[in-house]
């Protein structure tokens, strides 16, 4: 286990100066941050915001041209596939949503090399993703709500402390999105486990103990919700006009 | 989820019960029907020497184009990719091709060793041609794979509309999975690659299940995307190259097996390798019996009688499929 009696004061994961390029120009530009354990962490901003790459970042997918991702004050190079599988999962925008497997065959994939830290079964990670029923129902059988919970049960099985999940809630309607940010904030809670997740909803901004606002590759924001949901932010993180900011507002879902 | 597994291992418990009285079937029908409650010498003689050799190269075969499929299906995430969409198929052919029109002996080892070595070529040169900036790419390999194939299989046909020698039948009927011209002497050399083959397969079936979910989904899994895939590539390489060297160019088991397998058992690879094995080797003693019988004295190609069984049954669970 990465984070033992200090889990409050050891980040379990830090941007350090970090620099990335895309299209040969530097697009994050020393970007430093950290997250501690527990909490659902919302990154938010427009298409193009760097919200994907940040995530990849962290997940080791891609290399930081400067700068370090420090996972447990240890860089990310630095773990083994296994290794780094039992501390972070990363559950990319787009999925296989026709993978050939039945629920259980794709949710078991999880435990490969997690070791015996689960935090769930097989059938427990099922169930509270809301398809105990459907255990053995083939994927392509599912609707697409289902088929991204039965992945993110994948993840649960993983025993990470990290879950980074590129916009879960695309092509949820509304019922299933807030249904997955409740499931995602109890286990938080429950497992002290710290989710990031990216999405476009400023609706849904409400819902996350934290909020980092991107926009071309800079963090203009981070913090709690209830602070940054303001005229000034909205307007300068998406580019709104002055008549656009009140209807958002009138919009918002509160906390439960 | 306890009754599902038992329902899976009864389902894989009757294809193998299945597949071992289909083979026994095998061994006594040809020709001549074998009685195996009143075995004479002479009929002891023929199952020996004749029968249970032919039935061993044929499971062999169909076994490792069905394991190659299933692996190739995996690490490509097409449900089109067979052991011959790689061009290995054409690179053996060619090779073998080109030995026996222009007269290359090497002894009973001729066929075996020009198709392996050709096999083994083609599969390296797809490798190479397959390998991006971030190494090897499931699109560029596959799209490497068809390019290479298509040239060789135009080079072969080239070959033989200028060449008119003796060979050129021979050739043929190699490449349409001919099994009566088996090297019975080339079943161990076959078999021990298979066996490597399968082995490294089974070996990597954890990266090959994460592989069937895309890079990125494997690589958050713990694998390595890029070496998961050269690992099993080689595998199915090599289990393709021995399949060819021993009984010619079989095509449609390789793409039709594996996704019988998933469809009836499931899909994890642990289960779908060893099963593909034996529907794979199954379909193919099947393919060559019927082939010596149907139409005895007249030899049809296992190859062909294969793709007559395979490939209504495959239109059929995709009409089911569709239905459901």
């Amino acid at each position: 286990m990465i984070c033992a009696a200090d889990c409050k004061k050891v980040p379990l994961l830090e941007f350090q100066n970090l620099d990335y390029p895309v299209a040969e120009r530097d697009f994050f530009q020393q970007l430093n941050f950290s997250i501690t354990v527990g909490g659902l962490i919302g990154l938010m901003g427009s298409n193009g915001a760097g919200k994907t790459t940040l995530l990849k970042l962290a997940a080791g997918l891609l290399q930081p041209k400067r700068g370090r991702v420090l996972l447990g004050n240890k860089d990310i190079s630095s773990y083994s596939g296994r290794k780094r599988a039992q501390y972070l999962a990363y559950l990319p925008q787009l999925l296989d949503m026709n993978a050939p497997f039945r629920v259980a065959e794709l949710v078991s994939m999880g435990s490969y090399f997690s070791q015996g830290q689960q935090h769930f079964s097989i059938t427990e990670a099922i169930e509270i993703v809301g398809l105990s029923g459907k255990a053995d129902a083939f994927l392509s059988d599912l609707s697409g709500g289902e088929r991204r919970r039965a992945y993110i049960a994948m993840t649960l099985l993983q025993g990470g402390k990290l879950l980074l999940l590129d916009e879960p809630l695309a092509n949820l309607d509304l019922k299933y999105q807030l249904e997955l940010l409740r499931l995602l904030k109890q286990i938080c809670r429950d497992k002290q486990i710290s989710v990031i997740i990216s999405f476009h909803d400023i609706a849904l901004a409400s819902r996350m103990d934290r909020l980092m606002m991107l926009k071309n590759g800079k963090l203009v924001a981070d913090g709690k919700p209830e602070k940054l949901m303001n005229n000034d932010i909205i307007r300068e993180v998406f580019g709104l006009a002055d008549e656009d900011i009140p209807s958002l507002f009138s919009g918002f879902i509160k906390v439960c | 989820m306890n009754a599902k597994k038992q329902h899976t291992a009864l389902r894989a418990g009757l294809l193998v019960f299945g597949s071992s009285l289909i083979i026994l079937l095998c061994l006594i029908s040809g020709q001549q029907l074998l009685n195996p409650f009143t075995l004479d010498q002479e009929t002891l003689n023929t199952l020996l020497a004749l029968r249970l050799p032919r039935v061993i190269v044929a499971f062999l075969m169909g076994g490792a184009l069905g394991a190659s499929g299933a692996v190739l299906q995996g690490i490509f995430r097409s449900p089109l990719a067979d052991p011959y969409i790689l061009g290995i198929s054409s690179g053996a052919a060619l090779l073998v091709a080109s030995g026996l029109l222009f007269g290359i002996n090497l002894f009973s080892l001729t066929i075996p060793a020009l198709s392996f070595a050709g096999a083994v070529a083609t599969g390296g040169l797809v490798v190479l041609l397959g390998r991006g900036w971030h190494g090897l790419q499931p699109e560029r390999l596959l799209l490497a794979g068809i390019g290479v194939g298509f040239f060789l299989s135009a080079t072969l046909m080239l070959l033989m509309t200028i060449a008119s020698n003796d060979g050129l039948k021979q050739a043929f009927l190699w490449m349409s999975g001919d099994l009566s011209m088996v090297d019975f002497g080339a079943v161990p050399f076959g078999l021990f690659f298979i066996l490597i083959g399968l082995a490294l397969a089974f070996y990597h079936h954890k990266g090959l299940n994460a592989l069937t979910l895309g890079d990125e989904v494997a690589y958050s899994l713990g694998f390595n995307p890029v070496s998961e895939r050269l690992w099993l590539f080689m595998a199915a390489s090599l289990m393709t190259a021995a399949a060819v060297s021993m009984g010619g160019v079989v095509g449609f088991i390789g793409l039709v097996v594996p996704h019988i397998v998933r469809r009836h058992i499931g899909s994890d690879a642990k289960t779908v390798l060893p099963l593909s094995v034996v529907s794979g080797g199954t379909l193919l003693c099947l393919a060559d019996t019927l082939g010596r019988t149907v139409a005895a004295p007249l030899e049809l190609p296992s190859g062909v009688v294969a793709a007559f069984i395979g490939a209504p049954y495959f239109i059929f669970l995709l009409q089911r499929k569709q239905n459901r």
